[in-house]
């Protein structure tokens, strides 16, 4: 690794530093942005567009379903099939490539951070033995805890602060890095083949997805948690879901962050963001969505932005699943896992002649086009839900261009004219708010920015991407879309990674994760209830459940102390 | 004496969790919780003492290095080297397995191949709604077991899993279940059972299809009898299905290698695709060994494919029929073979033995068996799960760590793949100079 | 006309070894418009190792081609572990004379080729077009479908002159198989299109179809118990079949398959 780095003549997207597009040097030594260098190998950017390493905040890349994706469809695996070279292991697979493929990928399209966003905390070794051998970025996991048997406990006997304490002890326990959220209530449900809206009794439970929302939303904020709760709502892909996403919204409005983050992220709204009351009448209601968010400052989204063409859908959201594969007769995959979530697996061909897929193609990009401020929209396909991640340069050109949304439309169905908002709008994303939806927002919403990501101020990680366009040629989306895809440079932690749209390095990346720290008489009363449900229970013992040092040889921890 | 408790056992896939050991002078003396066959793993046996390799007909004893140097220099020189079993080791060794096949252009593939590779094509076709075992422990309360004798595979597994468990939904246990065997013997799981389907030979493929139609609804069109088993039997078994709440499907060797194979599974999935418009229903294969999975695992998020993954032509190819072990053997296809935590020697068919027996064959193992017979070179290696730790899945795919019990000093499975891997690159650096 | 005539070598398969040796790149669309030095110096795998073909094929080349479907080439010798003759091609002609491996045909897309001998599996995998004849037996899965995928064969006529493995024409969903021998377990499994015609015995067919056309004028061991017997009928032919409709298993909205068996 070259110790110092010296990066000049690029035209510099900084948003968390507030840098809008300057010509600046960017120094970088041993791993870490500083003020100057003395001895650096210099990089001459020639004018082109740089920014911090990207941070996805959302990305199924690792884990038990992910997994099965790949297992089962041979047929994907066998796109994009690559022998191994000097510095790459062999690669394989378009919507569920392999680890190996996927480090290799995200690195080239310039992008240094990911998060795995649905770890069962069951099968948490699984998440990170596959993380360990994604290479190049650094990663974290967030581990399900809303359909657990003991959150639902607790949150009928309104116990919120033994509920904080077992949320801090299976994010502790599955290294993970905070509160996910996926179909509160009804992946429980689903274990008998039932679902739940947000106002239905779970059944034995006896609780309802609102009030499981609102408690681990509260449990959440009772320690110094980096990010907010993390939800995939309720009644995903339904027509006319978009009033439960704003009445999810609005169970959280009067909860206080810990600091200066939204209490909640609703995650690939554009799935929650749907109008009319069937297919038939299927419409967008991104406006509404977009309406709330511009008028609350609580929430934050990622849009789950649809790419035409095969992908294979994989959530916990297992009774939507079902649906999917209902309608669609192809090949279905379901594990529910005991006392704690579900998974359902499918695949899924997105096709522009469909009225239903077109619109919503719409209406992801409705929800980043329409939203005023680019600090509250993180740039995702929910990969590989809505597609695969390979396809954000193909979102960040029609973001950056109306008149290829345009052209696009004209080859899509005409449903998108009456009944999604797209075709009028006419707002243009810039290289900054791009850099916004694309790292810095994340990074903040994260709370990782204090990290080292998502920026380039002095003490962030040397995590650099230049990408093959100048900003004189923002308005070519060809060159965007090519540019974002292979990036000239990419640099992590200080070490050139991809040179040329090629992989040149591929060192390993950290995982990061968070300890809550939590009362010990607290979390003593919370584990007698807990090992005797693991005894009765749960078909492994409780001393085996936690995941072993060995399963995080490259670990990043913070500390999630307990507000006072 | 040190008393050891929460050991996972290293022997079938259930991965009983809950053993308790004693261990006195670095050996285990005691075993409490294991089924008959887990407690005989767990407190060892006669193994291979030394590394050695073949002269003239007869194994002589060598130095690891010599082994390692000798398996290395085979491995390399091979047009087409097969690197075969892992179901009895751990995934630390799979993943150098994979880099090394990789290296060398070698076909990887575990015992799938001849236990459950069919389910994994089946799944391939239909996929596989299924569940982790301890959602059978607190919901089942039908449970079918299909061409699977758990009383004599799977020792614990009706106990801590299935018919016999208490859950939280079915706090009885036995009382609140139902037990379905189908079988072509009444085994003795088989006299266990409220129901018991003998069906003839190879013809359980019909038997799916028929409840399928029934499940359905098109009970009409269904012969009086199918495969051996009374239409008023399969009506009586729909109707059991229909009515529970959450059944379960657990199949075994009895329908993966009869006739049909993999497209028994497809079929018996596709029942259960059936039963569910009706009510929960899962499936889910009986694996044998305790790693055999959790290679499959490793396999596909390392080359997008779970077994018979040939990676001759650099970019990997999965094919089954093709690419797996047992045809690439018959058809005299490989020139060098590692095998490593199995035994094809007892286990594949004459004509893949006979052909591997006159090639170049490397045994890793701690335990003789027919396959070192004709190895030609055979490395020991510590027990994982007794004498090194290590990652495996169990047969619902659930990831646990197997621990270390006892010292020792042969090496792991996982240090000597290092150690090869090591060579070979040494050997191929060399040539390109 | 052009023929190029390539004889594998005998000392190939001499050994313990059987070697698979994968020939894809020697189609009459690739090998078109070379000369045969060129020919010579193409590489194909045999093994893990690339290798001229030169080395372990004598090449001869005789006469012009305009095109490539004006170029025929001719295989000789030990052809039993030569895996992806003619597959992808697109026109000119393939004689194979012997026994040959795997995946022959597969994606093809036109053009022709012969085997003077049998096919082992996956001839015709995902067939797009063009014409495959098989003079012997033809393996397992004879334009399949590649594992995990919806459709196989699309397009074009197979025949085989002997017996068929087992799966004939998984997920087809157009063309036309004709097997002339019998066919093994599941011929027409998921089939959705085209049409399979067994003129020996059949076992299991037209299991999970969901279109097109199944006829087995020899026997059916073990029909399927979720088809529905429509009606007796007379085919083209000019004899009478049972006509029945499948499969049920798939649910009766989805099941548009046609199954005749000689009455």
């Amino acid at each position: 690794m070259v110790e110092e780095l010296l990066i000049r003549n690029g035209v510099v997207y900084d948003p968390i530093n507030g840098v809008k597009g300057e010509k600046k040097d960017i120094c970088i030594r041993d791993g870490k942005i500083v003020e100057e260098v003395k001895n650096p190998k210099v990089i001459d950017a020639e004018g082109r567009v740089v920014m911090p390493g990207g941070v996805d905040i959302h990305a199924h890349i690792a884990g038990g379903k992910v997994n099965s994706g790949r297992l089962f469809r041979p047929e994907d695996g066998r796109k994009g099939a690559e022998p191994k070279t000097k510095v790459c292991r062999v690669q394989s697979g378009y919507s569920v490539p392999n680890t190996f493929a996927t480090g290799y990928r995200y690195a080239r399209m310039g992008y240094t951070f990911v998060m795995e966003p649905a770890m069962p905390p069951l099968a948490a070794r699984h998440t990170h033995e596959e993380l360990i051998d994604i290479p190049i970025l650094d990663n974290a996991a967030l581990p399900l805890i809303d359909n657990n048997w003991m959150t639902m406990e607790y949150v009928k006997s309104g116990d919120i602060d033994l509920l904080a304490a077992y949320i801090a002890w299976m994010i502790k326990a599955t290294k993970g890095y905070g509160v996910k959220i996926v179909n509160p209530g009804g992946t429980e449900a689903w274990a008998w083949a039932k679902n739940c809206d947000l106002n239905d009794a779970v059944p034995y439970f006896d609780v309802t997805p609102a009030e499981i929302v609102k408690s681990l939303a509260e449990a959440n904020e009772k320690f110094e948690m980096p990010h907010s709760i993390h939800v995939h709502g309720n009644m995903l892909g339904h027509p006319g879901n978009y009033v439960v996403t704003m009445k999810t919204f609005d169970l959280v409005k009067g909860i206080r962050a810990y600091r200066d983050r939204p209490v909640l992220h609703g995650t690939h709204v554009q799935f929650h963001s749907y109008g009319g009351t069937r297919w038939g009448d299927f419409e967008s209601q991104a406006k509404a969505i977009a309406d709330y968010i511009n008028s609350n400052e609580h929430v934050s989204i990622d849009i789950g932005s649809i790419i035409l063409g095969d992908t294979t859908t994989m959530t916990a959201d297992g009774p939507m699943e079902y649906s999917l594969y209902q309608i669609t007769g192809r090949k279905w995959t379901n594990h529910d896992v005991e006392l704690e979530t579900g998974t359902g697996i499918t695949p899924f061909l997105y096709s522009g002649k469909v009225s239903v897929h077109t619109i919503q193609w719409a209406i992801g990009q409705e929800l980043a086009l329409l939203i005023k401020d680019p600090w509250k929209v993180a740039l995702t396909t929910d990969h590989p839900n809505a597609g695969p991640f390979i396809g954000y340069p193909i979102l960040i050109s029609m973001l950056m261009n109306k008149r290829r949304r345009d052209e696009s439309a004209e080859e899509m169905h005409s449903a998108i004219f009456d009944r999604a908002e797209l075709p009028s709008i006419d707002r243009e994303y810039d290289f900054y708010e791009i850099a916004i939806i694309t790292r810095a927002m994340a990074a903040k919403t994260l709370g990782l920015a204090e990290h080292g990501k998502g920026h380039l101020g002095v003490g962030a990680d040397g995590d650099v991407a230049i990408y093959d366009i100048t900003p004189e040629e923002r308005d070519d989306a060809g060159k965007i879309q090519k540019a974002f895809l292979n990036a000239k440079y990419t640099i992590k932690g200080g070490e050139i990674v991809v040179k040329d749209g090629e992989v040149v390095a591929a060192p390993q990346g950290r995982t990061f994760f968070v300890t809550p720290e939590c009362d010990e008489k607290l979390m003593d009363e919370m584990l007698t209830k807990l090992k005797d449900t693991f005894e009765h229970y749960y078909s492994v013992s409780f001393a085996n459940y936690p995941v072993q040092d060995a399963y995080v040889p490259n670990p990043y921890e913070i500390r999630a102390p307990w507000r006072s | 004496m040190v008393q050891i408790t929460d050991v996972v056992c290293p022997l079938c896939g259930c991965v009983c969790d809950d053993i308790v050991v004693e261990v006195e002078d670095n050996r285990v003396t005691k075993v409490r919780g294991a089924c008959a066959v887990g407690k005989s793993k767990l407190m060892g046996h006669g193994r291979i003492k030394s590394p050695a390799i073949r002269e003239n007909g007869a194994l002589k004893d060598c130095s690891y290095d010599e082994a390692i140097k000798k398996a290395a220099e085979i491995l390399a020189a091979a047009r087409r080297p097969l690197l075969y079993g892992w179901s009895s080791t751990v995934c630390e060794a799979a993943k150098v397995g994979v880099e090394l096949a990789e290296e060398i252009g070698a076909v990887i593939d575990n015992t799938a191949s001849v236990c459950h590779g069919p389910s994994v094509l089946a799944i391939q076709d239909v996929g596989l709604p299924s569940c982790t075992l301890g959602e059978v422990k607190n919901r089942a309360s039908l449970i079918i077991y299909w061409g699977s004798n758990p009383t004599s595979a799977h020792g614990n597994h009706m106990k801590r899993y299935s018919y016999i468990s208490k859950g939280y939904f079915l706090p009885g246990g036995k009382k609140d279940r139902k037990l379905v065997v189908v079988d072509v013997r009444e085994t003795k799981t088989a006299k266990m059972a409220d129901k018991f389907l003998r069906v003839e030979p190879g013809k359980d493929y019909l038997v799916f299809s028929a409840l399928r139609a029934i499940l359905y609804g098109y009970e009409d069109v269904v012969p009086d009898e199918v495969g051996g088993v009374s239409k008023k039997d399969l009506l009586e078994v729909a109707s059991m299905m229909k009515e529970v709440q959450f059944g379960i499907i657990f199949f075994g060797m009895g329908v993966t290698h009869s006739r049909g194979r993999h497209n028994n599974i497809v079929n018996a999935i596709q029942t259960t695709r059936a039963a569910h418009t009706h009510t929960k229903f899962n499936i889910m294969p009986m694996r044998g060994h305790y790693n055999v999975a959790g290679f499959n695992q490793v396999c596909t998020w390392e080359t997008g494919f779970p077994f018979a993954v040939d990676l001759s032509l650099g970019y990997p190819w999965y094919n089954p029929g093709e690419t797996s072990s047992t045809d690439l053997l018959i058809r005299r296809e490989c020139d060098a073979a590692l095998i490593i935590a199995s035994d094809p020697g007892a286990h594949f068919p004459g004509e893949s033995v006979k052909h591997l027996a006159k090639i170049p064959v490397i045994q890793i193992d701690p335990f003789p068996n027919p396959t070192t017979e004709f190895a030609d070179v055979v490395i020991p290696t510590a027990i994982s799960g007794i004498e090194s730790e290590g990652s495996v899945y169990r047969m619902d795919n659930i990831p646990l760590r197997v621990r270390k019990l006892v010292d020792t000093e042969y090496m792991s499975d996982e240090e000597v793949m290092k150690r090869i891997l090591e060579e070979v690159r040494a050997i191929k650096a060399k040539e390109g100079e | 006309m052009q023929q190029i005539s390539l004889k594998l070598k005998e000392e190939v398969m001499k050994g313990v070894a059987r070697i698979p040796i994968v020939v894809d790149s020697l189609t009459p669309d690739k090998l078109f418009g070379k000369s045969e030095s060129e020919i010579k110096a193409e590489k194909v795998w045999w093994g893990n190792r690339q290798e001229n073909t030169g080395d372990l094929f004598e090449v001869g080349v005789d006469g012009e081609a305009g095109s490539a479907s004006e170029v025929k080439i001719v295989l000789e010798g030990d052809l039993s572990r030569v895996k992806y003759i003619g597959a992808g091609m697109t026109a000119g002609e393939i004689e194979a004379n012997g026994d040959v491996d795997m995946h022959c045909g597969a994606m093809m897309r036109g053009g022709k080729i012969t085997v003077h001998g049998n096919a082992d599996c996956w001839a015709g995998r995902e067939m797009h077009g063009g014409e495959l004849i098989i003079e012997g037996d033809a393996g397992a899965n004879l334009c399949a479908m590649y594992r995990g995928e919806i459709t196989g064969m699309t397009g074009g006529k197979v025949v085989v002159e002997g017996d068929a493995g087992e799966c004939v024409g998984q997920y087809m969903a157009g063309g036309e198989i004709l097997i002339k021998g019998n066919a093994d377990i599941l011929a027409g499994l998921n089939m959705k299109g085209g049409r399979i015609t067994i003129e020996g015995n059949a076992v299991m067919p037209g299991a999970d179809m969901t279109g097109g056309e199944i006829i087995v004028k020899g026997k059916v061991e073990d029909m399927m118990p979720s088809f529905r017997f429509v009606e007796v009928t007379t085919l083209d032919d000019g004899a009478q079949y049972r006509k029945y409709s499948g499969d049920l298993a798939m649910t009766e909205k989805r099941a548009k398959g046609v199954l005749y068996v000689k009455a």
